[in-house]
């Protein structure tokens, strides 16, 4: 499902974020991304999704070249995909309802498709009711929840969260493991980044893990 | 085709109430549009109102040779011969006093005109046309060389101030071509960063809508339509403000020109121009929008 070859990403400046990564991530397959802050983390997570391009090598998204996709092509990628961003990224100039129909209007559903499909979103991320709040008056984790609920109302194959689970306390990061477990157990591919290895170790999946951009044991 | 025309409707719907929601920078920036676009717009139909007149007047240089009553016929044949030789005269024509006084007549309308008179008063005369492209200081010389003829009373350049009109004119579309250019490329400026403002105040929605699969004609459409609006009710609002100053100006016009005894008004905007104003403000606006739209895309994103 996600592969790299050799992938390299140099900032300007001269600051290598990820060094000749190659790995396989299969369809299906809940993986955890695992290193301090600063090993490379979200550079990887925004390879895969396109939002930043490597400096050498190749990554593969289902089969398609993702470094090499041009302006219009890309875009029709990442529909495929769910983002789960670290600073969340909620507009609090709209209700928690139009937060979440963004990617259905993007892709371009329409009439009561849409009010289902948020609110089942709304609803398995344990919002339900709350789809005429502002986000603004949401706590942090629900605002993460919402985030959630965004990244995954139009069904994308691949789930890609980063750092989901940070400024959460254990319980909470608990629950919102389990739904992600949840999501894998539908057959999304999941890549999770954290720097809390403890969390990870208690779902006993394969952890990459990441120190200066190169992977350790 | 139906999912396009429905990005389109869901573009249009958040046009309207981006502008709804922010009513005073909707208004700021359409006037802004709209008195731009009256100035060319105005000029336009100031030198196409005086146009109507002036091309009723003959543009041909004309000059009227006003002969002696005592000139003799050896003076007025050697007159016309020096006339029929002469490089500068297209055509002449000998118009004698009594044919003056029946064109005279006509024109007053009155048959009465002689009833105070004993004997016609009007001189004969030679009607000269001079060549269409003869400068106005040949056609002085002319007059000068004519004036001299021994029977010659009186030489009169009859067309020169509506050729200089004409010339007048001609420069006045010169110039509006300028002020065209220069407000055309002003107004597309405008828009374009009115859209600006607009982009900056939606930055982290664009940006997230690019992250999670926006094209980038997603992204444009809305400020395209945006564009388009202001543009259609700028160039309205520009027909408006140049239909109130012809209202306001034309009671002073009308006076200045009776002094002239013409009947001379500006006209006021004609369908197919306020068609052809706001297609243009229309098309300046999306054009602007749509390079700023462009150079946020590719700059940030």
């Amino acid at each position: 499902m996600i592969q790299f070859q050799q992938v390299s990403k140099r900032y300007p400046g001269g600051i290598d974020a990820v060094k000749q990564l190659s790995f396989e991530i299969q369809s299906g397959e809940l993986v955890f991304l695992a290193g301090h802050s600063g090993a490379g983390k979200s550079t990887l997570l925004k390879l895969i999704a396109g939002i930043e391009k490597p400096s050498a090598g190749a990554v593969l998204v289902n089969h398609q070249n993702v470094s090499r996709l041009g302006r219009k092509a890309l875009p029709y990628v990442r529909r495929h995909i769910g983002l789960i961003f670290q600073d969340h990224k909620i507009l609090f100039d709209r209700s928690v309802f139009d937060n979440v129909r963004l990617p259905l209007d993007i892709i371009g559903f329409s009439g009561p498709e849409v009010r289902r499909r948020v609110l089942a979103a709304l609803d398995k991320v344990g919002l339900a009711g709350k789809e005429s709040s502002n986000p603004i008056a949401l706590s942090g984790g629900e605002q993460q929840r919402l985030c959630i609920a965004r990244a995954v109302v139009h069904r994308p194959a691949i789930l890609l969260a980063d750092e989901p689970t940070a400024n959460l306390d254990r319980d909470y990061a608990h629950d919102i493991l389990e739904l992600f477990k949840s999501f894998h157990q539908v057959g999304v591919t999941l890549v999770i980044s954290a720097h809390d290895e403890s969390l990870m170790a208690d779902y006993g999946r394969r952890i990459l893990r990441l120190k200066h951009g190169e992977f350790t044991a | 085709m139906k999912h396009w025309l429905r990005l389109n409707r869901l573009a249009l719907v958040r046009t309207f109430g981006g502008m709804v929601r922010h009513p005073v920078n909707s208004l700021l920036n359409l006037l802004v549009i709209a008195i731009a676009a009256s100035f060319p717009f105005g000029f336009y139909l100031l030198l196409s109102s005086v146009a109507t007149v002036t091309d009723k007047m003959p543009v041909e240089p004309q000059l009227s040779v006003f002969l002696r009553a005592t000139a003799t016929a050896a003076e007025i044949g050697k007159l016309k011969e020096q006339l029929a030789l002469d490089e500068r005269v297209a055509q002449v024509r000998y118009v004698p006093r009594d044919e003056a006084l029946k064109q005279l007549q006509a024109r007053v309308g009155s048959a009465d005109l002689m009833a105070g008179l004993t004997e016609n008063p009007l001189p004969d005369a030679f009607i000269v046309t001079a060549r269409l492209d003869a400068s106005p200081a040949e056609l002085e010389q002319l007059r000068d060389t004519l004036a001299r003829h021994s029977g010659v009373e009186e030489v009169q350049l009859d067309s020169a101030w509506a050729q200089r009109l004409h010339r007048l004119i001609a420069f006045g579309e010169v110039l509006l071509q300028v002020v065209v250019v220069l407000l055309a490329a002003a107004l597309a400026l405008i828009t374009g960063n009115a859209i600006r403002m607009q982009i900056l105040t939606r930055r982290e929605e664009i940006e997230v809508s690019k992250l999670i699969g926006a094209t980038d004609s997603f992204i444009r459409r809305p400020f395209l339509y945006a564009a388009a609006m202001q543009g259609l009710l700028g160039g309205l609002a520009a027909c408006g403000i140049v239909a109130g100053a012809m209202w306001w100006l034309n009671p002073a016009v009308r006076d200045l020109a009776a002094t002239y005894g013409e009947a001379f008004t500006l006209r006021m905007p004609e369908p197919a121009e306020i068609v052809g104003v706001c297609g243009i403000t229309v098309v300046l606006s999306v054009a602007g929008a749509w390079i700023a739209v462009w150079r946020h895309l590719h700059r940030h994103l």
